[in-house]
Order: C-alpha cells, then sequence, then structure tokens
C-alpha cells in the first residue's frame, strides 16, 4: 500500500515536470561542482607533494653552516589534501595549507582571525556540500510543499481518507518518494566519489574513504529526512498551497542562509577571540614573561642574549630559551583553539533548530576538513619544528659551546642536515573524523525524530 | 448497516442537522430528498468521519464512526458531488491506484478496464489524463471506484449529476444490482423522479430536519409530488 503511494507521488513528479526541471538543475551544478573542484585539486595536489620535496631538498643540501642560521631558514612543510575535500573543502581555502617550520617561533600565519575555524564558513561556493546543503531542501520543497495541501485542494485528499487509507501510511509514503527524490540528488555525488575514490586514492586509503563517503551520505540524508518531514508537517497544516510554499521558503531562507551567519556572530560574541594583533601581543608579553624567569633560573641574569652569557654556553642558551617558550606557546594557541571549538559545539547545538548548522560540521568533519583536522596538522607540524630545534640545539651544545668565543665558527657538515627527517604527516584517520561527528549526528538524528514524530501527530487530523 | 441515531450537528450558532434518526439496512436504497441546504451533505460526511457530531451517533456496521475511523470505512465506498481525481494521471491510473488503495492489492487492467466501460466510459478516454475529462467523465470514473471497493454500504451524494439521461440510466440499474446483492446504499438526490424508480425507501429533509420518511412502494408518483412539494414550501 505504502509503495503504491510513493509510486504515484514519484509519477505525479515526474509528469508535472517539476523533478525533471529540479533534479536537472541540480545535477547541471554537482557536476560543474565536482570538475572545477577536482580540477583545483589534481593542480594543487601534484604542486604540493613537488614543493614540499624541492624544499627538503633545498634543506638537505645546505652548505657547511651554523646550524642555528639554517634553522632560521627553516622548512616549509605542506599539509596534505584530505581525498573528499572536493566534496567538502571546509576551512580548507581559508586557512593556510603550508606551514614555515623555524627558529624560536611557532607562526601563526594560518591562524589569522579573520579566518578562524567558525568566521570562515560565512560564504558558501559552487562545491557538492553547499549544493546538497542549500538547494536539497531547496528541492525537497519545490516537490513536496503541495503533498498534502495540493491533494487538499484538489479533493482527493478526502477520496483517499474515504477508501480508508490511514494517515501515517500516506505521510510515510510520500515522506519516502520524497526520500527517493533526495537520494537521486546524492547519486551523483556517490557516482562520481566512488569513480574517485578508485582512481585516485592510494589502495591503502580506500577504505578509509569508503567508510567516509557512506557516513556522509548517511549524514546528509538524515539531513534531508529533517527538511522531508518539515516540508510535509507544513503541508498539513497550512490550508493552501500556497502558503505553504511561502512559508517552506521563509524557513529555506531562515535555516540556510540567516541562521548560518547570524550565529557565526552569535558564537563569537559568546566566545570572543582575539584579534591577530591582540593575540600576538598577549603570545609575546607571555613569552617574555617565561622567557625572563628561564633566563634568570639558568643563568642568573635579567638580559635575555645578554653579554652576561659567554659564548660558550650560547647553544645552552638557545635550549633553555626554546623549552621556555614552548609552554607558552601551547597554553596561547591551545586556549585559542579551544575557544574555535567552543564556538563550533555552540553553533552545533543550533541544529536542533536549524539543521544546516550541525550537518556543515558534520560533513567537515567526515571530509576532514573541519577545523579539529586542521589543528591536528597544525599540532604536529609544530612537532617536527620542536624537533629541528632540538636536533639543532644539542649540536651547538655538544659542538660549538665547546669552541668558546669561536661558537659561531662552527658549522656543521652536509650530512648533519639530513639528519633532520622530512615532515611526514599521517592524517587522522576516519575514527578521528568519527569522534568529531558525534555530537553533530546525534543532533540530526535527535531532529529527524522530531520532525517525524511531529509530521505524525500532525497528520492525525486531515479532513 | 448504516445508522444514525439523533444526530445534530451545529456550525457555531447554525443547525445543519436537527436530531435526524435513519437506518439503511442490507440491500435497501435510500434515497435521501432535500433542497439545497437541507444538511445532505452534511449527513454523508457524518458517515465518512469527516465531521463530528455535536451529538447523537453514527454507526456503520453497528460501530461507532468516531471510534473505528478505519475499519468503518472499509465498509463503505463513497461517490462525492464532484470525484475528484489526479489529473496528470490517466482515469484507468486512478482507478487503478485508488481502488488498490481501497482494497490493498492491485487489480489487472483488463478488469479496471471493463469496469470502466461497464460505467461508459469509452476505452480510449480511459487512458487519457483525467485533467482533460468532464464532470460526468469524472463522474463515472469515481463510480468504478465504488464499484471496484466491493463495499458493503455505498454512500452517494448526487451521484449522477453532471451524467447524461443513459448514464444515469444504467448507473440505477448498478444500483440496483448492487442492492440485489446486499449492499447498503444510501443516496442523496434532488431528483423526485430518479428517487421513486430507484430508491426503496425516501426521506424528505428541510433545513436539518427529517420531514417525512416512507417506502417508495406505498406512494404513488402523484403523491410524492405533493408531499414532496408540501415540505419544500417554505
Ligand atoms: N463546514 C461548514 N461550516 C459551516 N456551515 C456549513 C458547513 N458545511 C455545511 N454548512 C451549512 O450546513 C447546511 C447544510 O449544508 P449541506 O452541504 O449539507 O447541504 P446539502 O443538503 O448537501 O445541499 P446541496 O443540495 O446544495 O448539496 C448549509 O446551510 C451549509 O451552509
Ligand atoms: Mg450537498
Amino acid at each position: 500500500m505504502t509503495w503504491l503511494i510513493v509510486s504515484r507521488e514519484i509519477r505525479e513528479f515526474y509528469r508535472d515536470g517539476r523533478f525533471l526541471f529540479g533534479a536537472g538543475l541540480i545535477v547541471v551544478l554537482f557536476v560543474t561542482a565536482f570538475l572545477v573542484g577536482f580540477e583545483q585539486r589534481k593542480n594543487v595536489f601534484s604542486e604540493r607533494e613537488v614543493a614540499q620535496q624541492l624544499d627538503y631538498d633545498d634543506w638537505v643540501n645546505q652548505p657547511e653552516r651554523h646550524p642555528h642560521d639554517a634553522a632560521h631558514q627553516g622548512m616549509h612543510v605542506f599539509k596534505p589534501i584530505p581525498p573528499l575535500s572536493f566534496v567538502d573543502p571546509g576551512i580548507t581555502n581559508y586557512v593556510g595549507s603550508t606551514q614555515w617550520l623555524q627558529a624560536h617561533r611557532q607562526t601563526e600565519v594560518k591562524f589569522r582571525p579573520a579566518q578562524d575555524a567558525t568566521g570562515l564558513q560565512r560564504f558558501g561556493s559552487l562545491t557538492p556540500a553547499w549544493i546538497i546543503q542549500m538547494l536539497g531542501p531547496l528541492l525537497i520543497i519545490v516537490l513536496g510543499f503541495n503533498s498534502f495541501s495540493g491533494e487538499r485542494e484538489q479533493g482527493t485528499l478526502r477520496q483517499l481518507i474515504s477508501l480508508g487509507v490511514p494517515s501515517w501510511k500516506l505521510l510515510v509514503g510520500k515522506a519516502l518518494a520524497l526520500f527517493l527524490g533526495a537520494l537521486l540528488l546524492l547519486a551523483p555525488l556517490l557516482m562520481l566519489a566512488f569513480w574517485i575514490a578508485f582512481g585516485d586514492v592510494q589502495a591503502g586509503d580506500r577504505y578509509d574513504v569508503l567508510i567516509r563517503l557512506g557516513l556522509l551520505v548517511l549524514g546528509y540524508l538524515v539531513y534531508l529526512g529533517i527538511y522531508i518531514f518539515m516540508v510535509l508537517t507544513v503541508s498539513v497544516l497550512t490550508p493552501a498551497s500556497r502558503i505553504s510554499l511561502v512559508v517552506l521558503l521563509a524557513v529555506w531562507i531562515a535555516g540556510t542562509i540567516l541562521a548560518p551567519r547570524v550565529l557565526v556572530d552569535v558564537a563569537r560574541m559568546v566566545y570572543p577571540t582575539p584579534n591577530q594583533v591582540e593575540f600576538n601581543a598577549q603570545l609575546n608579553q607571555e613569552l617574555r614573561k617565561e622567557y625572563t624567569k628561564a633566563w634568570k633560573e639558568h643563568f642568573g641574569v635579567e638580559d635575555r642574549w645578554g653579554t652576561d652569557v659567554p659564548l660558550s654556553r650560547w647553544g645552552e642558551a638557545l635550549q633553555v630559551d626554546d623549552q621556555a617558550g614552548y609552554n607558552a606557546i601551547d597554553r596561547h594557541f591551545g586556549a585559542l583553539w579551544n575557544r574555535y571549538d567552543d564556538q563550533q559545539r555552540l553553533q552545533e547545538f543550533f541544529g536542533f533548530v536549524f539543521p544546516m548548522l550541525s550537518v556543515r560540521s558534520y560533513s567537515m568533519a567526515i571530509t576532514a576538513t573541519d577545523f579539529s583536522h586542521h589543528r591536528d596538522f597544525a599540532v604536529s607540524a609544530e612537532q617536527h619544528r620542536r624537533l629541528m630545534q632540538n636536533l639543532i640545539s644539542s649540536e651547538l651544545v655538544e659542538h660549538a659551546d665547546g669552541q668558546g668565543e669561536h661558537h659561531f665558527d662552527y658549522k656543521v657538515s652536509k650530512a648533519f642536515w639530513s639528519r633532520i627527517p622530512p615532515f611526514e604527516y599521517a592524517a587522522p584517520s576516519v575514527l578521528f573524523a568519527l569522534q568529531r561527528s558525534l555530537n553533530s549526528f546525534a543532533i540530526m538524528c535527535a531532529t529527524l525524530l522530531f520532525s517525524f514524530v511531529f509530521a505524525l501527530l500532525s497528520s492525525r487530523k486531515l479532513v | 448497516m448504516l445508522k444514525a441515531n439523533d444526530v445534530t450537528k451545529n456550525f457555531n450558532s447554525h443547525i445543519a442537522l436537527n436530531n435526524v434518526s435513519l437506518s439503511v439496512t442490507e440491500g435497501q436504497i435510500y434515497c435521501l430528498l432535500g433542497a439545497n441546504g437541507a444538511g445532505k451533505t452534511t449527513l454523508i460526511n457524518h458517515f465518512l468521519g469527516f465531521l463530528k457530531p455535536t451529538s447523537g451517533e453514527v454507526l456503520v456496521n453497528g460501530k461507532n464512526v468516531m471510534n473505528y475511523p478505519l475499519e468503518t470505512k472499509r465498509d463503505i465506498a463513497y461517490i462525492p458531488e464532484n470525484v475528484m481525481l489526479y489529473g496528470v494521471l490517466t482515469g484507468l491510473e486512478n482507478l487503478e491506484y485508488f481502488s488498490a488503495l481501497a482494497t490493498g492489492r492491485k487489480k489487472p487492467k483488463d478488469l479496471l478496464m471493463k469496469l470502466l466501460t461497464d460505467v461508459g466510459l469509452r476505452p480510449e478516454d480511459a487512458v487519457r489524463r483525467v485533467s482533460t475529462y468532464s464532470k460526468g467523465m469524472r463522474q463515472k470514473v469515481g463510480i468504478a471506484i465504488a464499484m471496484a471497493k466491493n463495499a458493503k454500504a455505498l454512500l452517494l451524494d448526487e451521484p449522477t449529476s453532471g451524467l447524461d439521461p443513459k448514464a444515469a440510466n444504467e448507473f440505477s440499474l448498478l444500483l440496483k444490482k448492487a442492492a440485489e446483492n446486499g449492499v447498503a446504499v444510501f443516496t442523496t438526490t434532488h431528483d423526485l423522479f430518479h428517487a421513486k424508480e430507484t430508491g426503496s425507501r425516501i426521506g424528505i429533509m428541510r433545513s436539518g430536519s427529517m420531514l417525512a420518511e416512507f417506502s417508495s412502494d406505498d406512494v404513488s408518483h402523484t403523491d410524492m409530488e405533493t408531499i414532496y412539494l408540501k415540505n419544500m414550501r417554505d
């Protein structure tokens, strides 16, 4: 019985041309988005691999020189591009993808506060994720706004009810029909992503990508499911299709255009983050305190890098200075990043009302393009920087400090450079993504359940 | 089979039904006569559970319509004044859909086609979209839907409105056949002559009240005319 209803609904979508028009438009957009995203990704992908290799070659081929000079030159590391970032680039385009590992301090280029983890998502670009998040609900509205109100106007609703069709079956049948429409919308995503997963990714990553794809589809179906029941509820409750359409378009605008922007600002108000100048000022102040304390403890001097500490202890001083800084850096960046997390969580929470907020963060987590993934990379790069610094300062302590006044004449042999390994970053597995997306997924499921129950209750009295 | 016990229905201050009682047994054809606004459709809507009586009760096969909304609907087939169908589907597809929903299983195409031609729809019309149909053609599809349901009771609200005389006649025959098979038929009409011809029992209603009820065999044509005119005149 339910399938009868489903097939009639679909026949109607198809015959009155709405479906072909809507889906056709979306497929065209999809293909465009994919091709653009994929092309970009391919370019950047190869560029980055080459660049990182060249940079390391430069490092290894340095002439014999004082290692601290080398540390100032530093090393560039490149963030790998997650395979599914072409589906949802997340914050990829807003945070730097390169990190300069150099002496003395963690670089903050990629944390320009104008690009903090949440503010970035203000504007969409033509990506598959954007299409599903924005246009998916719109397609469902176009297909479903009159599913009940239209039948009421047409008079067929009474006919159906008089036949003894239970209203919940009507609801489920109509929901399933819209669901199939949604699936059709996701089909191009699945196919193309599948193709890429098997064409482009290294064999080892394939399962990881496949699991992510599955999770992505699941999440988006839950998201679209929320809209399906919302659309059906409005269609039951409004007396005329025209009104239903107006109400639903208002809901759509509020949920996909206004809410995401407004809540970014709300999150910032609730959890303010410093701008770059403020952040740097605070960090520097803190660093100065730590440095002064460390120099005083170790060398009993007030002046950092003053003449009171002989050159025979310069390497040791570097070690002390670096170590003193690490804590302050960790604390400061940690606090900033936790703030971003708080902002993110607050927005996710509003997914109860505006599902786009939770699906957005779910999608970014699953495609490994959200802030937590970026943070993981940044931490790992910073560890590599510390590895480099520590190796260099111990080299200085062992060999250069002994030369006393001639400390700066010390030059390491070329063999030393390759003792610092190339930066190899293992991107977190899907488990990490799962953990990060659990919250938003739970919120979406709860909202889906709520909207289903609400639709069910409101459909009890149809005529 | 169909029973109304002291049904009163108020729309705000307006009394649409005033203590109406009637009963339609198996094999009976009950014709309800009444001017526009008498309350005929309102009464039918009570049998369908679309309206809740202000007082009194409505029973189908002994079950209260309000308490058993789905079960009671299973026993009745309904043809409204204006049969409403899906415009983008053909007459045949509409019949296929509604009859499958009513009975829970799809009927074969040729059987459905026969049902449609039986009520006087031409086969070439049956495969056209309903949006191109005339009122009478839609009515015929509605009749076919009701027949396909094989229900124990038929609720008909001016079912022949829009039908040409030939089709109306054939429809009367269909009703009689159904009644012979033990179906309880309840139909409203403005057509005195038609009521006398097909009905086994006739009720006359005005302003929500049942004024008179009698067996069609008990009265002659002229008697009926007198009764009707007397009761309809203000
Ligand atoms: N939903 C409603 N709200 C308010 N009044 C109503 C409603 N439905 C019917 N009425 C009123 O109840 C009275 C009976 O209406 P009803 O439709 O039952 O008449 P009828 O006998 O079927 O007339 P017709 O021969 O024109 O079909 C009318 O006065 C009508 O205005
Ligand atoms: Mg009427």
